[in-house]
């Protein structure tokens, strides 16, 4: 007889066991969380990627901070390209007393030379073009609605009178995935009447070339070896791999998160098999009576594992397929009409099913185990013990699955080593609050009601599974609260934290000649707190002698984000919001340059003070050793600089001017006739900025939110399993109590008694532990000084949370006491 | 095992089972403790033979040692010419596959088998063809042809120790251990319960040796032995 045989034939019965079902449904948790969120990631990436080409509009571009000699198209021509000039920036459009950031694309006649450009004209009628002629714009919906236009209206922007021509429904993005600002694309001779892209503006300009691939590549190799100093290549390769990048790096949180679930359902796995090795002792020690070989009864019941897992593995996944396909349809407001055909990955769903099998097989597998050591005569004493070091060394199973999947996932032992240590740091606290709890009761009980004191004796008893039960429900409950309650307390007091005259406008471009001029302007338009900083525009060429792309930096995106243009700019004192950690500032009239780095781009690319740095602005090269770091508050919307020159050497280089001020919400209008006659500056609106920011903040929560409900889940489920693990314990000692005259109720009470405290104690110590970690949030990433945490709502949930614990425990019980005691006691 | 099959024809002449100077002791808080102390036995093909005792006397430490179900202290155990101390657990375990067959107090059926399925497992474990035919009879035999798709919980005790019964008879074992197998049941069904066992006994002229407190049933054997302060001691039949 195989052993496939004898576990089918028990399985038919024991699939109704409560902790095989427990340890099914934790496994079919953990796929179903690791298998949605792995595929929509892998979607949404793909998706992206898929769209590179036509995100570029072209099969070869170059990115530069100022326009391109006009070598360079003519060359492309030579070699029977097609070639397209455009530009990307933001500025402010302007309809009667309204006003509208936008992200704008100013392209010549044949831009796109990829991809398509859409738009909807005054019938609604999709037609695929070019850019507008001159004296023409089209605007996405969201600039329609919130200008209050439509097709065929006039539209003021960088000083000029525009008229609609269409509806912006899709074009090759160039740049943000997710725009920030509505979009817009006018007529490249426009813009560059307007002055919207003069040297200092915001500006980035690209030239497109797109044919036959030999003369892509010819045209490769000549623009590499000709490129000016501030310019850049762009493939659809290279900017597949920065998506790529950028969406990894989100997709791996949201993995992350999912990975914990799955990790906490683990133990609700652990303490199933337990409970069902316990079980199978008896038949174990039967089988190998009757003579059975160890192999048949460990192989057999293996199979009564392997089947159930291997089916819900597979339901998992395609309930996590299901659920990534909703939640795809969904966002698909977010992605590029292209990406929108990626096909559905089946890749992470499968992976999510062999990740859930190890997580079973990591956690079950020790308990399990142990069977192997039960002796035939265990038939006739069931007390007998397990020989106690054979297998205590699997127990090291499950941590060593937990921390290589974390490793696997973050791709860092360090990384898994450090949530490790907080994942036991939290759970060590726990630990001795439950210890303090329960020594504090069991001292006092003595005095309590009788049913109450029940219940506290029934937690103290079972100590060790009170302490698991705790502590996995509090992980869970914290991760919650966390998200649910903090996070958005956090945001609103980040907001609340910024003093309301905040400078809420840029001014971008502003010429030496202009700038009093500018002030002057905006002060009789009632602006406060203007303030202005020179601006130079170059890029970062050598360091130590070394040139930039010769520096061997920690990854790809790091060395092309060095190769990238850099903003530079100079003040005699230390501007606002800005604190040197380390060095110091510059003393007046150096001799030589010197120059002054924010901490997190010194960071990024792994500089040191004391380095030399040579950056090349416009002709002009400044060789500046590295004097200062700074640590900047880049909340507080001054106008910042990672880069910061001394103003001995950096007012010599060609730069403009960039300032902020303050204007009071509902004066946007009157700014409509400054930038008409100041048509060269690009104005930023920044509330508009922050509410959008807000808005993919508050979408990026709620997926979270979305993934972390899976902890809670299986923080449920390791309750459901603590529950059925104890269950034959309960069922008799409850039993031998209605036996001596207990009436229901007292029981009702004990247990409501046990699981109330132990609610409690997940209750507190989530509240504490999430309150902790929102004060640690805020002083450490929001740098808000005077975080309190949102205690009313913070209190709430944990009681409702506590409240719910117990009422599941309880609920787990009702049965018991629901059973005669002489049925009970006859089992 | 192949082994135990060839010698089968051989062995007719001499003790199915032979202990000699069996000693069985564990270390206990108090220091180490004797539970059974220079036991000797032989029993021939064939034989009933019952063992009795006060409980905690080592009747079950006996029956298990004898069955190669555990080791022993000192001394040793023969099984149908088996030295059981020179075998290891899973030669043990097959050898009790082809040779035994055991009934318990608590008769111990798989819950999550059905009665006619619990009296397959010695077959099945053994490969026997037309397993469930020979399920059936037995079955039938212990008078529960009509119950063989009923799970353990839906039996009566007497019942449930009926199909255990089955299940010990079904591969034809030359050795039947019972321990106290009338120990959980009440009055009317443990006589039933002795008569269907030594029945079957002489029809498949099974050896067996039962642990019992029943004086009853330990008259019905051809030998009775007491076992007090872990050493075996002869009864008049």
């Amino acid at each position: 007889m195989t052993g496939t045989r004898h576990a089918l034939r028990t399985l038919r019965r024991e699939w109704r066991l409560p902790e095989l079902r427990t340890l099914i449904a934790a496994l079919l948790l953990s796929v179903i969380a690791l298998g949605a969120v792995g595929t929509l990631a892998v979607r949404v990436q793909r998706a992206v990627v898929m769209s590179a080409a036509e995100l570029i509009g072209g099969d070869l571009g170059i990115d530069a901070a100022s326009s391109l000699p006009a070598v360079f198209m003519r060359h492309a021509q030579t070699l029977g390209l097609h070639a397209s000039a455009l530009a990307e920036f933001p500025s402010v459009a302007f309809a009667g007393d309204r006003s509208q950031l936008l992200s704008i694309t100013a392209g010549d006649g044949a831009w796109p030379l990829r991809g398509k450009l859409i738009v909807a004209g005054p019938r609604d009628r999709s037609r695929v073009t070019h850019a507008p002629a001159p004296g023409a714009i089209y605007l996405d919906h969201r600039a329609l609605v919130s200008l209050q236009l439509n097709v065929g209206d006039r539209v003021q922007v960088g000083g000029m009178d525009l008229v609609i021509a269409g509806q912006l429904e899709q074009q090759p993005g160039g740049g943000d995935l997710i725009a920030l600002a509505p979009r817009a694309v006018m007529a490249l001779p426009d813009a560059r009447a307007a002055g919207l892209l003069g040297a200092g503006s915001r500006a980035r300009h690209r030239l497109l070339v797109a044919g036959s691939v030999n003369g892509v590549d010819a045209y490769r190799a000549w623009a590499k070896a000709n490129l000016p100093a501030d310019a850049h290549l762009v493939t659809p390769e290279e900017v597949q791999q920065r998506l790529a990048v950028a969406f990894g790096r989100a997709g791996s949180f949201l993995r992350l998160a999912a990975l914990l679930a799955a990790l906490l359902a683990g133990i609700a796995v652990a303490l199933s098999a337990q409970r069902y090795a316990r079980r199978k002792t008896d038949e174990i020690a039967l089988l190998r009576a009757l003579g059975a070989s160890s192999r048949f009864a460990f192989g057999s019941l293996a199979w009564t594992l392997a089947v159930p897992a291997l089916l819900a593995a597979l339901i998992g996944a395609g309930v996590a397929l299901g659920l990534a396909s909703a939640a795809f349809a969904y966002a698909h407001d977010l992605l590029p009409a292209s990406a929108q055909r990626a096909p559905l990955p089946f890749g992470p769903a499968l992976a999510a099913a062999c990740v859930g099998l190890a997580v079973l097989a990591g956690f079950a597998l020790p308990p399990l185990a142990r069977l192997r050591s039960i002796p035939p005569v265990a038939v006739f004493r069931r007390n007998i013990k397990l020989a106690p070091q054979r297998f205590d060394l699997l127990y090291a199973l499950p941590v060593l699955v937990a921390l290589g999947l974390i490793a696997l996932e973050t791709g860092s032992w360090k990384i898994a080593g450090v949530l490790a240590a907080c994942l036991a740091g939290a759970a060590l606290f726990t630990t001795l609050l439950t210890f303090a709890i329960l020594w504090f009761i069991r001292r006092y009980a003595v005095r309590l009601n009788p049913s109450l004191r029940l219940g506290v004796s029934a937690l103290t008893r079972r100590r060790g599974l009170s302490l698991l039960q705790s502590c996995a429900i509090s992980l869970g409950l914290t991760a919650l609260l966390l998200l649910a309650v903090v996070a958005p307390a956090l945001l609103d007091n980040w907001r609340r934290d910024l003093p309301p005259d905040t400078p809420n406008w840029f001014v971008v471009n502003v010429q030496a000649e202009q700038r009093a001029g500018v002030r002057d302007a905006l002060d009789k338009l009632g602006a406060t707190h203007f303030n202005d900083m020179p601006v130079a525009v170059g890029k970062l060429v050598a360091i130590n002698g070394v040139d930039v792309e010769r520096v061997p930096f920690r990854g790809q995106d790091v060395s092309q984000e060095a190769s990238q243009q850099v903003r530079l700019s100079w003040n005699c004192t230390l501007p606002p919001a800005n604190r040197v950690i380390e060095g110091q500032w510059f003393a007046p009239d150096t001799r030589d340059a010197q120059v002054s780095l924010d901490v997190a781009w010194l960071r990024r690319f792994d500089l040191e003070l004391g380095d030399e740095l040579e950056f090349l602005v416009g002709n002009q090269r400044v060789d500046a050793r590295l004097t200062s770091i700074r640590e900047v508050d880049w909340s507080r919307f001054n106008v910042n600089f990672f880069v910061m020159l001394d103003p001995a050497h950096g007012k010599a280089l060609p730069h403009t001017w960039i300032a902020s001020f303050y204007l009071p919400p509902g004066h946007a209008g009157a700014l409509a006739a400054f930038s008409r006659d100041n048509p060269n500056l690009s104005l930023i609106d920044v509330d508009e900025l922050l509410d959008r920011a807000r808005q993919i903040v508050g979408q990026v929560t709620a997926a979270a939110r979305w993934v972390l409900a899976f902890s809670l889940l299986a923080g449920a489920l390791v309750l459901a399993a603590a529950l059925t693990m104890s269950a034959a314990e309960r069922r008799h000692e409850a039993a031998l109590l209605r036996t001596l005259g207990a009436r229901r109720g007292q029981l009702r009470m004990a247990a409501l008694c046990e699981f109330g405290l132990l609610g409690a104690i997940s209750g507190l110590t989530a509240l504490l532990a999430s309150a902790v970690a929102g004060a640690w949030l805020a002083h450490a990433v929001f740098r808000i000084h005077a975080f309190s945490p949102p205690w009313p709502p913070l209190i709430i949930a944990a009681v409702i949370a506590a409240a719910v614990v117990a009422a599941l425990g309880l609920a787990g019980t009702r049965k018991v006491l629901h059973t005669s005691p002489l049925l009970l006691l006859r089992r | 095992m192949d082994d135990g099959r060839m010698h089968d024809g051989n062995r007719t002449d001499m003790a199915l089972i032979s202990a000699t100077g069996l000693g069985k002791h564990v270390e206990g808080p108090t220091g180490r403790l004797d539970i059974l102390d220079d036991v000797s036995l032989e029993v021939n093909a064939g034989e009933t033979i019952a063992i009795t005792g006060a409980s905690g006397s080592g009747k079950t430490t006996l029956l298990s040692l004898l069955a190669g179900l555990d080791l022993p202290s000192g001394g040793s155990v023969r099984l149908d010419g088996h030295v059981l101390e020179s075998m290891g657990e899973e030669a043990r375990a097959h050898l009790r596959l082809k040779l035994v067959g055991f009934v318990f107090q608590s008769f111990h059926l798989l819950p999550a088998l059905t009665a006619e399925e619990n009296v397959l497992l010695p077959l099945e474990l053994d490969g026997t063809p037309d397993a469930p035919a020979r399920a059936r009879d037995a079955l039938a035999s212990v008078g529960l042809r009509e119950r063989g798709a009923h799970y353990p919980y839906q039996l009566s005790g007497g019942e449930q120790q009926r199909v255990a019964i089955a299940r010990a008879f079904v591969h034809g074992p030359r050795i039947l251990f019972a321990d106290e197998p009338t120990g959980n049941l009440d009055h009317a069904s443990r006589d039933a319960i002795a008569d269907l066992l030594f029945a079957l006994n002489r029809e498949h002229h099974t050896t067996l040796v039962v642990v019992t407190h029943d004086p009853a049933m330990a008259a019905r054997c051809a030998r009775v032995y007491d076992l007090v302060d872990g050493r075996l001691r002869a009864h008049a039949a």
